[in-house]
């Protein structure tokens, strides 16, 4: 089995820093400065990719597990776990940004906002993920029990989301609308921002489940060295 | 499918009752809880409603993580769960007998933390067909999803500590909607959104009795 | 509902292949196994016996193939190194307990019966934590007579019984094959327990050097020549 896609690996790498100084130009440059809120809006072309990209992230874990359950192949468990340390990474930055900005623009470094909490409550859920990934706990069951937990994890979403937001609603409201309406320009560098970050996190992606693989071909190449002995 | 499930239940129950550690370290720890609690409030002052529901939900939560891992170890001890296994029982009948068994267990350690938060946190309950509601429809939802992530326990597969990490943040929906509807039931008045927050814990039921019975099956096997 | 009839398959194996990660335990076993016959699994410490059995009575699946059982649940038992007792419900509370398991409802005399049958009638009102491994061993076989079983996993039983116990143990397996049942046997003790098998399935593991070259063989009783191993 081959386990590095060497087109894949070499020109996705290229394509994803092609695009990226694509996106900082964009944000730099092409998109205009925000009236009120002023510089600091540029965080959000960083922030709303990370937050993006890290929820596909824990639905590939979701949709991996499925998967693996399905098909019991594993494969689809070190899919779900690149996905997992990727999504967990992307959240992390998504929560820095997401209080850097919150800070001069809410006056607040936290605020009780659905989606924030939402990222924070996955961000536990699977940096525990990963905890019982690297514990190897489970021996000969941890793939199961990590599919098992990969699918209550996503869908527990829906209604962290929606509890959040009834909690907040018979709080006072910290802030006035989000962000406000945005120009055209706003949105098109949104869009290369978005898209940039998709090609860091595809090869990201593959690049960490060729690793996997080939760890695990690596134990298996052990195990019959300490057999032959 | 009744009767395995029944059968399992009342031999849990009957030796859990017999001294099982899970049931007592639930009892003490959460009312050990309540009572560190009851510390932080200031000289003269009552604890806000919406606090000591936190606390008695807090309690419950820690408690069912115990009562889980105390039903589940009962099997490992002479390899009992390979019998289970084996039996024609479906498996689906193994988690609602141990969910089952594990919903009067946290029911009877409930009995205890209800007066303690009357007593050291000051409260009263005020609504008591709300109170008695509220109390089944969050506990199924807690021993829905108990039943299943303590199974994940057997066999060192994880312990009891990380899966305290994983549960609690996966509960959040449940005990949000708990806390809100007893801290109505301590101040006297409904809180906002009543219908929505029971709606929301009754749909947590809904969903997590649905994925652990199609789970279950996984998690529950043979192997160490 | 007719009885079991000698030569009709009990279980049977195809091409079944179980890994441990990369790591093969066995491979591409196929043997049929029919009613009424009691096969010895062999093999040294580490040859997959275990796992194999495992596999068989479907508490771990197989990597590679499947294994077919024609006998339902109901009528399967296992006895291992596990006993499966609860040690704070007495003797007949066990007992109890398993046939509700199994869907049986049997009365107290009925139980009490079965206990005497393995020589355990004084001690059913004793809690099965002081038991010494030879009453429970008892017990547990107890528990499997209850279920009158068409197929009998049996995981190194004799395993620290004294002769009386192991009398017993050998008298309801001679019954139970009797019955027509299967008796699927793992065992350490070849020499002794060759005599009251059947068929022979050998194991040798995933490691070089097996006589056959596919790490195992599969034959009647009679033709089997231990290996000078262990």
């Amino acid at each position: 089995m081959r386990t590095t896609d060497a087109p894949m690996t070499k020109v996705l790498p290229l394509l994803a820093a092609l695009a990226l100084t694509a996106a900082q130009y964009a944000i730099w440059r092409y998109a205009p400065v925000e009236a009120t809120m002023g510089l600091v809006q540029k965080i959000f072309y960083y922030h709303l990719p990370m937050s993006w990209w890290a929820m596909v992230s824990f639905f590939i874990v979701f949709a991996a597990s499925i998967a693996y359950l399905v098909k019991r192949d594993p494969r689809w468990d070190r899919l779900a776990g690149a996905a997992a340390e990727i999504g967990v990474l992307l959240a992390t930055l998504a929560l820095v940004t997401g209080s850097l900005w919150a800070r001069p623009i809410w006056n607040t470094w936290w605020t009780w906002d659905p989606r924030l909490t939402t990222t924070l409550i996955m961000w536990f859920v699977y940096a525990a993920y990963l905890l019982l990934r690297s514990a190897e706990a489970g021996g000969a069951r941890g793939p199961t029990v990590r599919a098992v937990l990969g699918v209550v994890a996503f869908l527990d979403v829906p209604l962290v989301f929606y509890s959040a937001r009834m909690w907040r609603s018979v709080h006072p409201a910290v802030f006035g609308a989000k962000g406000g309406g945005l120009e055209p320009e706003m949105w098109t560098t949104v869009l290369v921002s978005v898209s940039a970050f998709g090609l860091l996190w595809l090869w990201m992606l593959l690049a960490r489940v060729a690793q996997l693989s080939q760890a695990q071909r690596l134990d298996a190449l052990m195990v019959w060295d300490e057999e032959d002995r | 499918m009744l009767r395995p499930t029944l059968t399992l239940a009342r031999k849990d129950l009957k030796l859990m009752a017999s001294g099982g550690q899970g049931l007592i370290q639930a009892a003490l720890l959460g009312l050990l809880l309540i009572f560190v609690f009851s510390l932080s409030r200031p000289a003269g002052e009552v604890v806000p409603a919406q606090g000591a529901a936190a606390i008695f939900w807090l309690a419950s939560a820690f408690g069912q993580v115990l009562v889980f891992n105390g039903l589940y170890s009962l099997e490992e001890l002479t390899g009992a769960r390979l019998g289970l296994l084996l039996s024609p029982a479906p498996r689906h009948a193994l988690w609602l007998g141990k969910a089952l068994a594990g919903f009067f267990l946290l029911l009877a350690c409930q009995v205890l933390f209800a007066p303690a938060v009357v007593v050291f946190l000051g409260q009263d309950i005020l609504d008591w067909p709300t109170w008695g509601l509220t109390v089944l429809v969050v506990d199924w939802g807690l021993v829905a999803l108990g039943s299943l992530l303590g199974a994940l326990a057997q066999g060192q597969a994880a312990r009891e500590s990380l899966l305290t990490v994983i549960l609690f943040p996966l509960l959040l929906p449940l005990l949000l909607s708990a806390i809100k509807l007893t801290a109505g039931v301590f101040s006297g008045q409904a809180p906002e959104g009543y219908e929505q927050w029971l709606g929301m814990a009754l749909a947590f039921d809904a969903l997590f009795s649905g994925a652990a019975i199609f789970l279950f099956p996984f998690v529950y096997g043979g192997e160490e | 509902m007719t009885p079991p009839l000698a030569h009709t398959m009990a279980l049977q194996l195809k091409r079944a292949g179980k890994f441990f990660g990369a790591r093969p335990v066995f491979k591409n076993i196929t043997c049929d196994l029919p009613a009424g016959q009691v096969l010895l699994v062999v093999g040294r410490n580490g040859a997959g016996k275990s796992t194999l059995l495992k596999a068989m009575a479907g508490l771990t699946p197989l990597s590679l193939g499947a294994v077919e059982r024609h006998v339902p649940l109901e009528r399967t038992a296992y006895l291992g190194h596990n006993t499966f007792l609860y040690h704070r419900l007495t003797a007949l509370e066990n007992l109890a307990f398993w046939a509700g398991m199994y869907g049986l409802s049997p009365s107290k005399d009925e139980l009490l019966e079965t206990l005497t049958r393995v020589g355990l009638a004084r001690a059913a009102y004793e809690q099965a934590g002081i038991f010494s491994r030879g009453m429970a061993q008892r017990l547990t076989l107890a528990r499997v007579l209850l279920v009158r079983p068409d197929l009998l996993f049996l995981d190194e039983p004799g395993t620290g019984l004294d002769t009386a116990s192991l009398a017993v143990l050998h008298r309801e397996i001679a019954q139970a094959r009797e019955r027509g049942a299967l008796v699927v046997w793992v065992s350490h003790q070849i020499s002794e327990d060759l005599a009251r098998a059947d068929l022979v399935l050998s194991l040798s593991g995933g490691a070089t050097g097996s006589t056959s070259g596919q790490g195992w063989s599969f034959g009647p009783a009679s033709a089997y020549v231990p290996e000078a191993s262990c």
